[in-house]
């Protein structure tokens, strides 16, 4: 262990970090301090996409994978054997400003399995963060994970050097998560959440160019999804709490991947819920930039998010008597809810037609997909009796295609062709 | 019909515009020097010089007429370098300078508008992206050195960035498509990046010493991907296989594949 190097405890220490999905450095721009390195850009920039095409933006690294807890659906669970690094601060520091230098990276997502205590453990995540910041004026963006009961005073000193912190909410209710992760529960996790929201709250209030920035991209969590049978009810209902309440930047969403053989979990061979897993970002994307409420994208009635059309497409065949909308009239509002009109081309509309009105090539141009959008929208040459939406017409309309069967002439098996229904 | 030429500059190109309004020219084409399409031979060449004056005095102009982002979306439409852009600029100045429609300049879709703002939008999305896709390679006497080959010329328009981001390292960035870089200098802030040309590019980089964190950085990103998930679509929707050549990381096989 003591002569493990470098190069082994990055392959493990960011192999274990991997299931953290938060990987933006958005939210905070700040410009390189004088005589140090590096800057933050507040749109946020991707670096690279590795295979499974998630962006790489940060260094994500655990500081240790040696956990003292034992949460069923984790990988660095006490009760896993597998290989156990901790890299040593000077390691971490080393490694994050090499990379930043040769443009690798926008800066450091550090997190931690549990050592000893939380304290303890905070207290590494606060060191790292203090000396990049203090001795090496480092301007780049850092996201710190808040362990659940590290004491006040050291998330506070997260708080001063970090652009971000989170603290993983990870399984939807409470009654699953005490089952799945005995020693945790809701409260515990939130505690420092909404201590730092707080904190967060006070520094905005007494704002001057003189006061230092707390957590200046504020917060963000994240639930796996498909470990506990919830309902995606629950979940984007929780979610809305963490925008509203706790003043949330982000809520992630990460498919249970099986890792552990455990009865309480679904089996090592069921699929990631990627399908469903992307449902609910487009949701949630419906909540943040589309002005969409929780209770409208899922409603008790319909608890699940239909996998096979886009959220926003399946709300608008919901409620035909919205649509289809006159797009020289109507509310902004209303054209960010058309399925094939997207926030960058509603602006476009919204100013343009202003002028003059706006015609169908001119939406092919904007970049509006008609193929969706044609049956939500109508313009002056269309007839009076095609304005009104069928959703049962519409609906096979908006789905994929089926893939068409390609025959394989050489199989075995006797061809068994699909029956024409 | 004159086929006018200019030095591929934006300066030079406003002063294209400045002559065709004060000479009553008829322009056909305008072509930067740069193009190698073959010539129109039924137009007549004409050359336009670059001047700094007239330059600024067309600048006030579409900054009056119409806005200082107008005018900073010309120059980056101007950096696409794709055919006949310099065309359909004319065509839109003209509406803006004819006075017709006092409103014009403000409407983003009308029909001479709505083409260039797609295209700057396109240029703009590949310099925001080059900002993160740029790889700094170590050479042996401690200067950054970055080969890129982006679809449009967004050299100019990345400078500033790692300018202040790097303000105290020594850093170069060749665009080797179009064969020009820049060179920053760290030690002394109050020198900016200059322009440089290499004459011979492979012998620069043959000459790098083996850098460790170049493996390293390629362990990370083997190690961070989730083999459960994998999805080649989304990737090379995300980073298309043009940039691979430039980024380490893309220069091995996944470990599972």
């Amino acid at each position: 262990m003591a002569c493990m190097d470098v190069r082994e405890k990055l392959n493990i220490l960011s192999a274990a970090a991997k299931y953290d999905v938060s990987c933006s450095s958005s939210g905070s721009g700040r410009q390189a301090p004088k005589g140090g390195l590096g800057s933050a850009c507040s749109a946020g920039i991707c670096h690279t996409w590795s295979s499974d095409g998630r962006c790489i933006s940060l260094l994500k690294v655990l500081m240790s994978n040696a956990c003292k807890y034992d949460c069923a659906y984790c990988i660095n669970r006490r009760s896993n054997d597998i290989p156990r690094a901790t890299f040593t601060p000077k390691e971490l520091i080393n490694l994050t400003l090499e990379f930043y230098r040769r443009n690798y990276i926008e800066g450091l997502f550090l997190s931690s399995a549990v050592v000893g205590s939380p304290d303890r453990t905070m207290e590494m995540l606060v060191q790292v963060a203090r000396e990049l910041r203090t001795v090496h004026k480092f301007g780049g963006y850092i996201h710190l994970k808040a362990i659940p009961g590290a004491s006040r005073e050291l998330l506070y000193q997260a708080g001063l050097y970090a652009d971000r912190s989170s603290v993983n909410i990870e399984i939807p209710t409470d009654r699953a998560l005490q089952y799945l992760a005995p020693e945790k529960n809701h409260a515990s996790i939130l505690a420092p959440m909404n201590f730092l929201a707080e904190r967060k709250l006070e520094y905005h209030g007494e704002c001057s160019r003189y006061t230092p920035k707390f957590l200046p991209a504020g917060q963000s969590t994240q639930m796996i999804v498909g470990a506990a049978g919830e309902t995606d009810l629950q979940i984007l209902t929780l979610s809305n709490g963490f925008y509203k309440q706790q003043q949330m930047k982000r809520v992630y969403f990460s498919g249970y991947v099986p890792l552990n053989a455990d009865k309480r979990l679904p089996a090592l061979t069921t699929k990631p819920p990627l399908a469903r897993e992307h449902r609910l970002y487009q949701a949630d994307w419906l909540m943040r930039f589309y002005k969409f409420g929780y209770d409208e994208v899922v409603d008790p009635a319909h608890p699940n998010l239909d996998l096979e059309l886009d959220p926003k497409a399946a709300w608008a065949l919901r409620h035909p008597e919205f649509f289809p909308i006159d797009i020289q009239t109507a509310d902004y509002e209303m054209l960010l809810r058309v399925p094939g009109i997207g926030v960058k081309s509603a602006q476009l509309i919204a100013s343009g037609r202003r002028f003059s009105k706006i015609r169908l090539e001119q939406l092919k141009k904007m970049g509006v997909v008609l193929k969706r959008a044609q049956y939500f929208i109508y313009h002056p040459d269309t007839p009076a009796s095609l304005r009104r939406l069928y959703p049962e017409m519409v609906r096979p309309l908006l789905l994929p295609k089926p893939k068409s069967l390609q025959l394989d002439l050489f199989a075995d098996q006797p061809l068994a062709l699909p029956v024409a229904s | 019909m004159l086929s006018i030429s200019y030095d591929s500059t934006f300066d030079g190109f406003l002063s294209v515009i400045f002559e065709i309004y004060r000479q009553h020219l008829d322009a056909g084409e305008i072509r930067p020097d740069r193009s190698t399409a073959p010539c129109n031979l039924f137009m007549q060449p004409f050359r336009v010089e670059t001047s700094e004056e007239s330059a600024q005095r067309l600048k006030r102009a579409i900054v009056n007429q119409a806005s200082a982002e107008i005018l900073d979306l010309l120059r980056v439409v101007l950096c696409s370098e794709e055919d006949g852009v310099e065309m359909k600029i004319l065509a839109y100045l003209r509406k803006v300078f004819d006075g017709n429609d006092p409103h014009y300049a403000k409407n983003p879709t009308s029909d001479e508008m709505l083409p260039l703002y797609m295209i700057a939008r396109a240029v703009r999305r590949e310099e925001g992206g080059m900002l993160g896709m740029l790889r700094f390679d170590r050479t042996a006497d401690g200067t950054y050195f970055a080969e890129i080959e982006p679809k449009y010329n967004i050299l100019g328009m990345m400078v500033p960035h790692f300018r202040g981001r790097f303000a105290n390292e020594r850093w170069a960035i060749y665009d080797s498509k179009r064969g020009f870089g820049v060179y920053y200098n760290g030690q002394d802030p109050s020198q900016g990046p200059v322009e440089i040309t290499i004459p011979d590019l492979q012998q620069v980089k043959a000459a790098a010493p083996k850098d460790d964190f170049v493996k390293l950085w390629q362990d990370y990103y083997q190690s961070i991907a989730i083999k459960e998930r994998e999805n080649p679509r989304l990737l090379r929707s995300c980073l298309p296989v043009r940039y691979w050549k430039h980024l380490p990381e893309r220069q091995i096989a996944p470990s599972w594949s």
